[in-house]
């Protein structure tokens, strides 16, 4: 996973779409043993909801005119098993069953690479930009900047979670895909594609709802910038003959205004204008799909119903399964309201905190819901570690990197065996497995909290720098 | 910002203690590991019975004189075939005596089946197995199948007693066996207290007995029967009377325990008769602890035997361990005189078979190889032993037959009595353990604190390396991404804490190289025609080949101008230090033993290993012993090296080929062992290892680890796929491995003509004589002792590395010497 990174530390010599393109050869190759590789029943890679198995149970349930989400099989969206059932049922001859849908997730990892690398380098020219409107440009040459939307590519395209997920017969990549969508939509300033992106993701898998906080500040302010109080000081400090830079700044629409705190009110707006357009065209979409299958609350019963109320107590590398297998039924409301304010309790204060930072906050997000998601896997990881390479600069100084790393290598191997152990060979039990799982939720908190700690530190250089440039 | 901070919390400062005397608390650590290791005989609990519905012995056996005398018949009649051309005989009797007394009976057809390897189905387990083009009707394998239907239960749930037979030419102990079966079966055919199903697999072991029996279950769980095309065409010729009988395949329901009785030609030197338990499977799996006890308890209470359970017999006389048995036993009486209560000593004798038996249990475990028929019952989750009963005199199996029927009857029913009255699958007592003595064993919780001390160092030695490469050279940190003199400008240095990645990637590359080196065997085994001595040699050619290509690929992507060069291999031996600790945990979950073992090899490798070139340059005794401990460990932990020296010592070194290594690894593999990956990973780290230790210091640390993990890995990636519902096997290969009386050996690969042939089988006391023959069998082998080679070998790098330390390219030491190599020369 990091190795990529490594290479193009190195330079550009090695060259960014050699690499992405090798990456999609390696999983065509990896689609032609689906079989082999047996990881589309591997709980760490296919939930309930994102099953391919399961969408295809539900489209075939849905050819014999019965309800899809009949027989609790399929959970998913109505408009997924449209457009991605009848791919399931169509088989090449000779070739492995299922072959359409794993390219459809090959493509949807690709494009989500290069929507990641368009990110990256609105990031990355607006971090130059700032830094240089507050006359830091002497770190940008000290430090040698690397380019972070090509490493968040590539460590996206070559992690072995993506990978597995890829070729695993999941809905995953797909979803990942809308998410990177709505972000690019947000930081490139496009608000139908952001609302587009939101929507659709958030009705996928609805936990990315919460990535609306970052959309606003990323669509109303302006990608990641150093803390808005350094531009203010600096301002007020500054004669009018800095105004160069400025106007230097408003070359590049994409970064408007960095230097000024001022919140673009109206694409705000504009961005709920068109998100209750998607939204209705969705459910309009979907009302039509599952009409005779008892309309639009038989959907939400069975798609976010079941996310919410974890009906499924398959193991997972979640940590909910377990715990609402042993907790007594009178008490499984109160808990199912605890784990899921646990996800919305944390909002709020990161989102003051970093509100500067819009970007790293979806990553936050993104993690923190990974977490405490009902139905997780490794697809998710594999997101959000692709979102945390977007800050290789700023993170550079992250505490304990190789202690996680270590980590997440042993969980990901010991967790099989766990599996294994308890379900096929019977010498285990359901402890060992949830054990994997619980020191997995542990790692995350402490990327989360490293990487937090590492941004404000980095925050914090700057507002030293500037302070002693001043003085 | 961290001087001003306040003192960290405790545990912080507790866990900064030990990092910063790391090398201290890890040779405490090691030394505790290892006297724990050999303490743990001392530590072993007396078993007790967990599951309380067993209540064994409750009830009186009820198996009568009668059936005995029944059972005597039958042996007899068994005995009085003079001839047994289509090996049909035998099968046909056992049917009608089972249709006489009312059970269900079917044949099961089986090939031996040719697993050949294959790198995916490595991971996955077994496939099919493909069905050899040229057999006769007469290669089939023909298991008879008798069901008892219990009166009192709803067929979900079944008992398997299986006894293997040689259907083409059976000895009086093996009918006696059968004869106790149907002795036992007769009498249950007729009890009411029955609520499990009675499953009798008389299997024939004419391709070996794990063979016969894994064939039947695979066939029992996946319920197709193969793709025996010509089955019917042989049915025909073979089994032309048996029109009555259902030619469908039986079932019963899931099978709750398996017992295989076996009855052993050669007598025992003890006044009682013995009774041997044989419980090892595949991959070190073992079967619920309360099996073995109520076998135990039954035997040693009810009949009066004598339990035995497999011994390293070598090892009791070894005076070392007589030695260290009577400190214990002075140190135990001293510890009791000081308080009674502290009455941990045993004597000196007991310590000694105790170590002796933990010895061979761990060595069986590591082996991964099953000691028996009931290793195949554990793939599919069924516990079971095989119980090998073994008379007082050698001749007395004619005279004594009516007790010998008697006894282990009446101790078999009991056992099935026991496990009749279970009302859940085993699960109250352990599965992890180790057996001391029948009656004695090491629970999971209590070895894993041998293991636990022993590893503890690995994770402190790679947090203090680590800690050292990020804090002590500030100035080297700048380079990383350019390697530009360090700028002052900024007091931060950029991503320290990213360093490790380019350790992280020569380890990756080495793991990879390993993965492609461990899977090579399957291509070099297509080679028709070729000796195990040229296959071997291809195969290291091979890896070398590889070697240079991926070196070639990944490019010294090190920045080889840096000053921080001469660092950088702390970084590296942490990183291989941490995989290789993560390889072991991982790999003490799937293989207790094998990981024990595999941390006495490595854990002293990683923690003294040091670049040679550094020690070259400082030139003390220190360095020198330092040296010379990882050129011992180096060699040590050569897997051939480990094998020729075992083998040596068992059967003399005159006897040893160079391709006998190819041959044993062969047959690790073909048993899925995870052990195999553990040698062939340890070969080429090694290799890779000792090769670049020589040449470039960074190169150097690497090796450790990729063995270590790739154990872990590929044990776990196979594990993780391989145990489908329906498949799940360990897949045979009967050609190569043979099993007999729970030794495997090391025999010549038949030709396919030759399969008809009955099996030879190797018994324990002769072992040697009978490795000794095996190795007479091969005539192109060449008679090279291999440790030689490989010493002249590890000479060859010694003395360059001498030239390079005499000074003159001590820092561009790329240029070996005309001696090595040609893959050598880029460094």
């Amino acid at each position: 996973m990091e190795e990529e990174t490594k290479n193009k530390i190195n330079g550009k010599k090695l060259g960014f779409w050699k690499w992405a393109i090798a990456s999609v050869i390696f999983r065509l190759i990896l689609i032609y043993f689906p079989q082999n590789l047996n990881l589309s029943s591997r709980p760490e890679v296919s939930t309930p909801v994102t099953s391919l198995r399961r969408l295809a149970e539900g489209y075939w349930l849905k050819q014999l005119s019965m309800s899809p989400y009949a027989g609790s099989m399929y959970h998913g969206s109505p408009l997924l098993l449209s457009v991605l059932g009848p791919l399931t049922a169509i088989k090449v001859e000779g070739q492995p069953n299922h072959l359409l849908c794993s390219l459809v997730s090959v493509i949807a990892d690709f494009i989500c690479a290069l929507l990641i690398r368009a990110t990256g380098c609105i990031l990355q020219t607006a971090h130059g930009q700032n830094l240089k409107s507050l006359g830091l440009e002497t770190m940008l040459e000290d430090i040698e900047i690397m380019p972070s939307g090509d490493i968040a590519a590539l460590v996206y395209l070559w992690n072995p979670f993506t990978i597995f997920t890829c070729v695993g017969f999941n809905t995953s990549p797909v979803e990942n895909l809308f998410v990177v969508l709505s972000l690019y939509g947000a930081s490139a300033g496009i608000v139908p594609l952001a609302a587009f992106g939101w929507v659709i993701a958030s009705h996928l898998s609805l936990y990315p709802v919460v990535l609306v906080i970052p959309v606003i500040l990323l669509l109303g302010y302006c990608p990641d910038t150093p803390p808005r109080k350094l531009f203010l000081q600096r301002d007020f400090q500054k004669t009018g003959a800095e105004r160069s830079i400025k106007n230097h700044v408003q070359e590049r629409p994409l970064t408007n205004k960095p230097a000024e705190a001022t919140f673009f009110w109206w694409r705000v707006i504009l961005f709920f204008l068109w998100a209750s357009i998607w939204i209705a065209y969705v459910l309009i979409l979907c009302a039509i799909s599952v009409k005779e299958y008892g309309g639009l609350p038989e959907m939400f019963k069975r798609t976010y119903g079941f996310i919410l109320t974890v009906k499924d107590l398959s193991p997972n590398i979640g940590v909910l399964w377990y715990f609402f297998a042993e907790v007594f039924d009178f008490f499984r409301n109160f808990f199912l309201i605890v784990f899921h304010v646990n996800i919305l309790f944390m909002i709020l204060p990161l989102a003051i905190r970093l509100n500067h930072r819009p970007c790293f906050l979806a990553f936050v997000y993104l993690t923190i819901s990974s977490m405490l998601k009902s139905y997780p896997s490794v697809g998710d990881s594999a997101l959000y570690l692709g979102m945390m390479a977007l800050f290789v600069n700023e993170l550079a100084e992250m505490q304990f990197s190789f202690f996680l790393f270590c980590g997440y290598v042993g969980v990901s191997l010991l967790s099989p065996v766990m599996h294994n152990l308890w379900i096929w060979r019977g010498t285990g039990n359901a402890n060992f497995y949830y054990a994997t799982a619980m020191a997995y939720a542990c790692f995350q908190i402490i990327l989360v909290v490293e990487s937090v700690s590492a941004m404000l530190n980095h925050d914090r250089k700057i507002r030293k720098q500037c302070r002693t440039m001043e003085g | 910002m961290e001087e001003d901070k306040p003192k960290p919390r405790p545990i912080i400062r507790l866990g900064l203690f030990l990092i910063s005397h790391s090398l201290l608390v890890s040779v405490v650590c090691c030394t505790a590991g290892v006297l724990s290791l050999l303490l743990l005989p001392v530590l072993g609990k007396n078993t007790y019975i967990s599951e309380n519905a067993l209540m064994p012995g409750s009830a009186r056996p009820m198996l009568t004189n009668d059936d005995v005398s029944e059972g005597e018949r039958f042996v007899n009649q068994i005995l009085s075939f003079d001839t047994m051309s289509t090996g049909m005989e035998i099968p046909k009797m056992i049917t009608d005596h089972i249709m006489d007394l009312g059970g269900e009976v079917n044949h099961h057809k089986f090939l031996p089946q040719f697993n050949k390897f294959h790198p995916l189905h490595f991971f996955l387990g077994p496939d099919a197995g493909t069905v050899p083009e040229n057999y006769s009707c007469l290669s089939y394998g023909v298991n008879t199948v008798g069901i008892i239907r219990a009166p009192r239960g709803d067929g979900k749930e079944a008992i398997v007693l299986v006894t293997p037979y040689n259907s083409l030419k059976i000895t009086r102990a093996e009918a006696l066996s059968l004869g106790i079966a149907y002795a036992l079966f007769s009498l249950l055919s007729r009890v009411t207290w029955l609520s499990k199903d009675i499953v009798w697999l008389a299997a024939d072991s004419r391709h070996g007995e794990y063979t016969a029996v894994a064939s039947w279950l695979r066939d029992y769980h996946t319920a197709s029967f193969g793709d025996l095309k010509h089955s019917e065409i042989c049915a025909a010729s073979n089994l032309p009377e048996m029109k009555k009988m259902h030619n469908g395949f039986r079932h019963a329901g899931t099978m709750a325990a398996a017992l295989v009785i076996k009855v052993s030609n050669r007598s025992t030197e003890f006044e009682k008769d013995a009774l041997t338990i044989y419980a090892e499977a595949s991959n070190g799996q073992m079967p619920n602890l309360d099996l073995i006890n109520i076998v135990n308890y039954l035997a040693v209470h009810g009949q009066g035997y004598r339990v035995k359970v497999e011994k390293i017999w070598s090892l009791l006389n070894a005076w070392w361990l007589k030695s260290l048995g009577q400190l214990i036993e002075m140190l135990g009486k001293l510890a009791g005189s000081l308080n009674p209560q502290w009455n941990f000593g045993i004597p000196v004798s007991e310590y000694v078979e105790c170590t002796a038996t933990l010895a061979s249990s761990l060595y069986n475990q590591a082996l991964g190889v099953p000691t028996g028929p009931h290793g195949a019952f554990r793939d599919y989750q069924v516990d079971a032993i095989t119980m090998e009963i073994s008379p007082k005199f050698s001749s007395s199996l004619n005279n004594r037959q009516h007790e010998i029927l008697l006894h282990v009857g009446r101790l078999v029913e009991g056992v099935v009595r026991s496990v009749n009255n279970l009302l859940e699958k085993f699960h109250q007592s352990f599965f992890l353990y180790l057996l001391t003595s029948p009656s004695r064993f090491v629970s999971v919780g209590v070895y894993m604190i041998a293991f636990a001390l022993l590893v503890a160092p690995l994770p402190l030695v790679a947090a203090s390396l680590f800690s050292d490469a990020t804090k002590s050279n500030p100035d080297a940190e700048e380079d990383k991404f350019a390697c530009k003199p360090a700028s002052t400008v900024q007091p931060a240095p950029t991503s320290t804490s990213w360093k490790w990645l380019y350790a992280a990637k020569q380890v990756l590359i080495v793991h990879l190289w390993s993965a492609i080196v461990t899977l090579l065997p399957y291509f070099v085994d297509q080679i028709p025609d070729s000796s195990p001595t040229t296959k071997l040699s291809i195969w290291i050619v091979l890896s070398i080949i590889t070697l240079l290509f991926l070196d070639l690929f990944s490019g010294s992507s090190f920045p080889s101008t840096c000053r921080s060069r001469d660092t950088e291999w702390t970084l590296l031996k942490s990183v291989t230090v941490a995989a290789a600790f993560i390889g072991l945990c991982l790999m003490s979950v799937i293989n207790f033993a094998t990981a024990e073992i595999g941390a006495l090899l490595l854990v002293p490798m990683c923690l003294t290993t040091v670049p040679l070139r550094l020690d070259n340059k400082v030139n003390t005794l220190r360095a020198l012993i330092r040296g010379a401990c990882n050129l011992i460990f180096i060699f040590v932990g050569f897997p051939p090296t480990v094998f020729f020296v075992l083998k040596g010592a068992l059967e003399g070194f005159d006897n040893m080929r160079f391709g006998d290594f190819w041959n044993w690894a062969e047959s690790l593999w073909s048993w899925n062992s995870a052990t195999y990956i553990y040698m062939y990973e340890n070969i080429r780290l090694n290799c890779r290892r000792q090769v670049f230790a020589w040449m470039s210091s960074w190169w150097y640390e690497l090796f450790l680890g990729v063995l270590t993990i790739v154990i872990g890995l590929h044990g776990w990636v196979k594990i993780m796929v391989m145990n489908g519902v329906d498949d799940g096997g360990c897949p045979l290969d009967g050609r190569r491995l043979r099993l007999g009386c729970g030794d495997f050996s090391w025999e010549q690969v038949p030709s396919r003509t030759e399969l008809d042939r009955p099996e030879r089988s190797w018994t324990v006391t002769e072992l040697r004589t009978c490795m000794k023959r095996i190795s007479l069998y091969s005539h192109r082998a060449q008679m090279i002792a291999p440790h030689m080679f490989f010493l002249a070998w590890y000479l060859l790098r010694f003395l360059m590395g001498a030239s390079n330390a005499n000074g003159r390219e001590v820092i561009d030491s790329r240029v070996p010497s005309k001696a090595t190599l040609a893959i050598y020369c880029r460094y």
